[in-house]
């Protein structure tokens, strides 16, 4: 009994996992009590989006005015908030879904977690073009809804409005994705529970049963789901470009910024799900399921996205001055030598440049390197935002208009309280399902776990001797055979 | 409350390619399979229970179809003619500003609708309790069920046996 | 050890080919109605670029596969070492072009013609970037892309020979394919660039080198499933089976799609915006060339996104020829739609008096350039062979590129065994499942 496995993969499964080890190792984490660490955690969380909403009543209360936004910088750190938050939500559904249509199979320790990681930092994201309006109670003048105003309608042709359709659907999508592949899961939790617990959990898995052709349906709607949600993920963050790019503000209205934009969200969106992943596999013992092979591949796709975001960054520069627009030549001369140079350094250095390190094995294997770096990317991705908007507002047409911009302490509040929201909802998240998809796991353990790699790799040495064979005969290679013998 | 009205006699397997084996046996021996329950999609199973490629992929495509024509004809509507209004000296009928959220809603439709065909083609949904012949199905065990109306307690417990199953046993659901 | 041998009917027929090409170039020289042969000119640019990126996306997916330890392809890679090997070829013809440039034999580029930079403020600000030391670079790093493909291609025929259950040749090489990746990225925007988007010499789009990129990654993976089909007809490639092709035509179909959201990308943002200088080159294709314009859209877009949204067509020859041989034609005629307008836009300036028209406008528009007004001046009809549309003599110019390319594809297939043996991917190419 073997699969068929190159024998250079590394096992994505250690510690010779049974079916069952594997169910007891990923329900453990809903069936203990919580920690004392996540009870400091969570307590950490809770009180910082306490001060989220303290805020976000003042703002309310007071007028968008609490905010140190002006006539010539109109956003702030809220649109780069959203912005930020929006490409951290890209990294979820592109593990599940890009990953899945690629077979890549480390996906699998990764992609609930990260997935679930979308959903709450889309819910970041929304929250800040909603309260920007200021009159939040008129929000729902956003749908397109049969109203007394003699119907009249959003813009339809207008970026912000694409933004709600794309933010929206976005996050309706992610979020029944992520409930399909949790509801198998759910029932294996409720299969080990007795009493309410039990009855709780019937009810969140849907009266899941196992039966061969729900599985059958349930592999076809992952599927198509994982096709759909692929170039969805890909229009969220180009309709987010597309906010700054349909204006004729120099710096901001540039065709390459959709692809540039979406890379740099998966680029940010893999620095967080290893911020997040790395503490995890820590505390809740996840060590064999997400192991040093799945972090090696994820800091593989940070360095290549960061090149991508650094091609993308040096033909801007170079497009603006080979362009010969004096207005956008200032606007990137502005941006690196202006007065927020600071910020456009920083975006530089920890985007383009810290990734390089992850060009060495060691540094790409390394747990506490790869923390670090991870957290150097979220905060630079953070700056290309800030440059994007802030630095390019800053210094407009009108040399008499321009200004400088620093958050107040409301600002800054509730973007520390989306943190607060995210990780809140995370931490509840670990407690109330699995964090590594159970089923999912189980169906590659056979072709990655450790215990099967010698087997594995004499199967390939069989099939290598067999197809040489028949090769030199000049025949087909029978690999039906194989598979029978194989089974 | 549900009635009981089927008596299944079920075998548990430790491993997939028992399993497969076993289901082999089954349709050698015309033994009329009631359903097989896993842990996770077993690969190759499908073929021998002669299950159909699912088609929810077309609803998918139908869904989409009404996403998409619902958000072009919607907003072809709306501008050009319930209240027509020059937007940055665009036409009114400006087909590449259609585009994104015509997109976005085909997408919407498309996932939205073949969810809940999911879910109810499957039976499933919120407050639904399907009968669990047992706890280990969901963890680490393979099931073959019969139904006793097709095949008698003895050829099942006979089968078991041969197949190797390490657990039978009855269950009325 | 089954190796690849061209029967010589398909020699001959390649040498026909080769041979209508040949004439082709001779006719669109000798019989060209317009000044400085721009005719020739465009069509040897065009179809060089064409095959020419073609092999160097051969290359880059190659070096793609292997970092992100793809297993599926492996029994096939060879076809893309072998198309790869294009790249010697293209760097003769992209190199007569460069010569053509230092010698001023044609007048494709607008920059390259003296006295138009002398009169045109921005082409005077463009000229550290537009000229000619800069574009031997360009030529220059298609000998870069060659010796990395050659590189790859040597370590796996290596291996086929000296390689062992170690795998240290492929462990090697995935070093340099990784290297191989950003080279790849950071050269093909500026070779872009230089070859394509300077021909429209005062537009500009930060966009267009993916585009254009992405335009010849669909062409690549059009070119191995048609080539793949052909082979496994043969009899050649018995273990290819369907999983393969229908990873392929999720390929082909996938970067379809890519490639439209980058048409739209750049369409919608340059027609949102609605900026003079960035319009003129839309403006120019919609009214001058309407049916190229959209004809690449339709083909390149609708056809394979209907003909391969199903399963079933994703994993049967006859659709899947088709999907690719459209697909070719569609991406080939987009690249006609990139370089035809800008060329003969050139041609015209430089006819009507060496860049004193230019200039005029120049100065009138200030910094931001001529844009205004160019677009429409030289219509003469929106249907007129080998300038609007493509004629007889840019099709064979086409048949004899294409049969080039497939020569030079089946003669270096047949070198190397049609399947890398001691690859440690094979078993699982080999029992590959969707």
């Amino acid at each position: 009994m073997s699969a068929t496995v190159s024998p250079i993969r590394e096992p994505l499964i250690q510690g010779k996992k049974s079916y069952h080890d594997i169910t007891v190792d990923l329900t453990r984490s809903t069936e203990q009590a919580p920690s004392k660490t996540w009870w400091i955690a969570f307590l950490i969380s809770v009180s910082l989006l306490m001060f989220m909403i303290f805020c976000i009543i003042w703002t309310i209360w007071f007028g968008i005015g609490t905010w140190d936004l002006n006539r010539t910088i109109g956003w702030g750190w809220d649109i780069t908030n959203f912005v930020w938050w929006v490409g951290i939500g890209h990294a979820g559904t592109l593990i599940s879904a890009i990953l899945l249509l690629f077979r890549q199979k480390w996906r699998t320790g990764v992609n609930r977690a990260a997935e679930a990681m979308t959903i709450f930092a889309v819910m970041c994201a929304g929250l800040f073009p909603v309260i920007h309006m200021g009159r939040i109670w008129l929000a729902i003048f956003i749908f397109p809804y049969p109203n007394t105003r003699g119907t009249l309608w959003p813009n339809f042709n207008s970026p912000l409005l694409w933004d709600v359709f794309a933010i929206s659907t976005y996050f309706t999508v992610s979020v029944l994705f992520w409930y399909a592949g949790l509801v198998p899961d759910f029932a294996t939790v409720r299969d080990r529970a007795t009493g309410l617990r039990k009855k709780v959990y019937n009810f969140l898995c849907f009266g899941w049963t196992g039966a061969a052709k729900h599985w059958q349906r349930w592999e076809a709607l992952s599927l198509v789901l994982a096709g759909i949600a692929t170039p969805l993920v890909l229009s969220v963050h180009t309709i987010v470009s597309f906010d700054f790019a349909t204006s004729i503000i120099p710096g901001w209205h540039t065709t390459i910024f959709p692809p540039y934009f979406v890379a740099g969200a998966i680029f940010s969106g893999f620095a967080m799900v290893l911020t997040l992943m790395l503490i995890a596999r820590k505390v809740l013992n996840l060590e064999e399921y997400i192991t040093l092979g799945h972090i090696e591949s994820m800091n593989k796709v940070i360095l290549a996205t960061g090149t991508i975001v650094g091609v993308a960054y040096l033909t801007e520069l170079f497009i603006a001055w080979y362009s010969g627009y004096v207005y956008e030549q200032f606007a990137f001369f502005n941006r690196a030598l202006g007065p927020y140079y600071w910020s456009y350094f920083g975006m530089m250095f920890c985007n383009v440049i810290s990734p390089q390190f992850f060009w060495f094995k060691k540094i790409r294997r390394s747990v506490w390197f790869t923390f670090l770096l991870s957290i150097v990317i979220n905060i630079g991705m953070w700056f290309e935002r800030f440059v994007i908007i802030a630095t390019t507002l800053a210094r407009d047409y009108l040399p008499s208009s321009w200004s400088y911009y620093v958050p107040t302490w409301v600002e800054v509040g509730i973007f520390i309280g989306t943190l607060g929201l995210f990780f809140t909802c995370f931490l509840l998240f670990t407690r109330v399902a699995p964090v590594v998809a159970i089923a999912e796991i189980k169906s590659i353990l056979k072709v990655a776990g450790d215990q099967y790699v010698g087997v594995n790799t004499e199967h390939h040495k069989q099939v290598v001797e067999d197809f040489k064979k028949a090769d030199s005969e000049g025949k087909a290679y029978a690999a039906d055979h194989h598979n029978q013998e194989s089974h | 409350m549900r009635k009981f009205n089927k008596e299944i006699v079920f075998g548990l397997y430790d491993d997939e390619t028992d399993l497969l084996k076993a289901v082999k046996t089954a349709n050698a021996d015309h033994l009329d399979i009631y359903n097989v329950y896993t842990p996770f999609p077993v690969h190759g199973l499908d073929p021998l229970l002669g299950l159909e490629e699912s088609r929810l992929h077309i609803a998918g495509f139908i869904y989409g179809l009404i996403g998409f024509l619902t958000a072009f004809l919607g907003m072809t509507w709306v501008f050009t003619k319930d209240w027509p209004i020059i937007f940055g000296g665009k036409p009114y009928w400006s087909v590449p500003a259609f585009i994104p959220i015509t997109f976005e809603l085909t997408v919407l439709f498309a996932s939205v609708g073949m969810t809940i065909t999911f879910y109810v083609i499957n039976g499933l949904g919120f407050g639904v309790t399907n009968p669990i012949l047992h706890d280990r199905i969901t963890d680490d065990k393979f099931c073959i069920a019969f139904d006793t109306h097709e095949v008698s307690e003895g050829t099942a417990q006979s089968f078991f046996e041969a197949t190797g199953a390490s657990l039978v046993d009855i269950k009325n659901i | 050890m089954t190796t690849y041998s061209i029967p010589s009917k398909q020699r001959t027929f390649l040498l026909a080919g080769i041979i209508i090409g040949v004439l082709s170039l001779v006719g669109s020289w000798v019989f060209d109605s317009q000044e400085f042969h721009m005719r020739f000119w465009t069509n040897f640019l065009h179809n060089s670029v064409f095959f020419t990126g073609i092999a160097f996306m051969a290359v880059m997916f190659y070096a793609i596969c292997n970092t992100a330890w793809a297993g599926w392809h492996t029994q096939f890679k060879r076809v893309w070492e072998a198309m790869g090997m294009f790249l010697g070829v293209g760097l003769i013809l992209m190199g007569i072009i460069a010569l053509g440039v230092v010698f001023g034999w044609h007048h494709l580029y607008h920059w390259a013609d003296t006295p138009s930079v002398e009169g045109d403020d921005l082409l005077q600000l463009k000229s550290a970037f537009l000229n000619k030391a800069w574009f031997l670079v360009s030529i220059a790093l298609i000998g870069v892309w060659y010796l990395f493909a050659i590189k790859f291609r040597n370590r796996s025929i290596d291996e086929d020979r000296n390689g062992g259950f170690d795998y240290k040749h492929h462990l090697r090489t995935r070093w340099w394919t990784a290297l191989f990746l950003p080279v790849a990225a950071y050269s093909i925007s500026v070779v872009m660039w230089q070859w394509v988007m300077s021909i429209d010499a005062h537009w500009y789009s930060t966009m267009f080198a993916w585009y254009s990129g992405s335009s010849l990654f669909v062409s690549m993976i059009a070119f191995t499933i048609m080539l793949l089909i052909y082979l496994k007809d043969q009899g050649y490639y018995p273990n290819v089976s369907m999983e393969h092709f229908h990873d392929l035509g999720k390929f082909l179909f996938a970067f379809s799609i890519f490639w439209t959201y980058l048409w739209f990308s750049q369409y919608m943002l340059i027609w949102y915006a609605n900026v003079g200088e960035e319009t003129v080159y839309f403006k120019t294709r919609q009214d001058d060339y309407p049916l190229v314009f959209w004809a690449t859209l339709a083909i390149n877009f609708l056809l394979p996104f209907f003909i391969l949204m199903r399963n079933d067509t994703k994993r049967k020859f006859g659709s899947l020829m088709f999907a690719s041989i459209v697909v070719i034609f569609g991406h080939w005629l987009d690249f006609f739609q990139m370089i035809k307008p800008g060329a003969v836009h050139t041609a015209h300036e430089l006819r009507e008096g060496h860049g004193d028209a230019v200039g005029a406008i120049a100065d009138h528009a200030g910094a931001h350039g001529e844009a205004v007004g160019q677009a429409v001046e030289h219509a003469t009809s929106t249907f007129h062979m080998g300038y609007t549309i493509p004629g007889l003599w840019e099709v064979g110019t086409f048949i004899g590129f294409l049969s080039l390319f497939l020569w030079v594809f089946y003669a270096y297939l047949g070198k190397a065994n049609l399947v890398a043996q001691n690859d440690p991917y094979l078993s699982e190419s080999l029992h590959h499942h969707a």
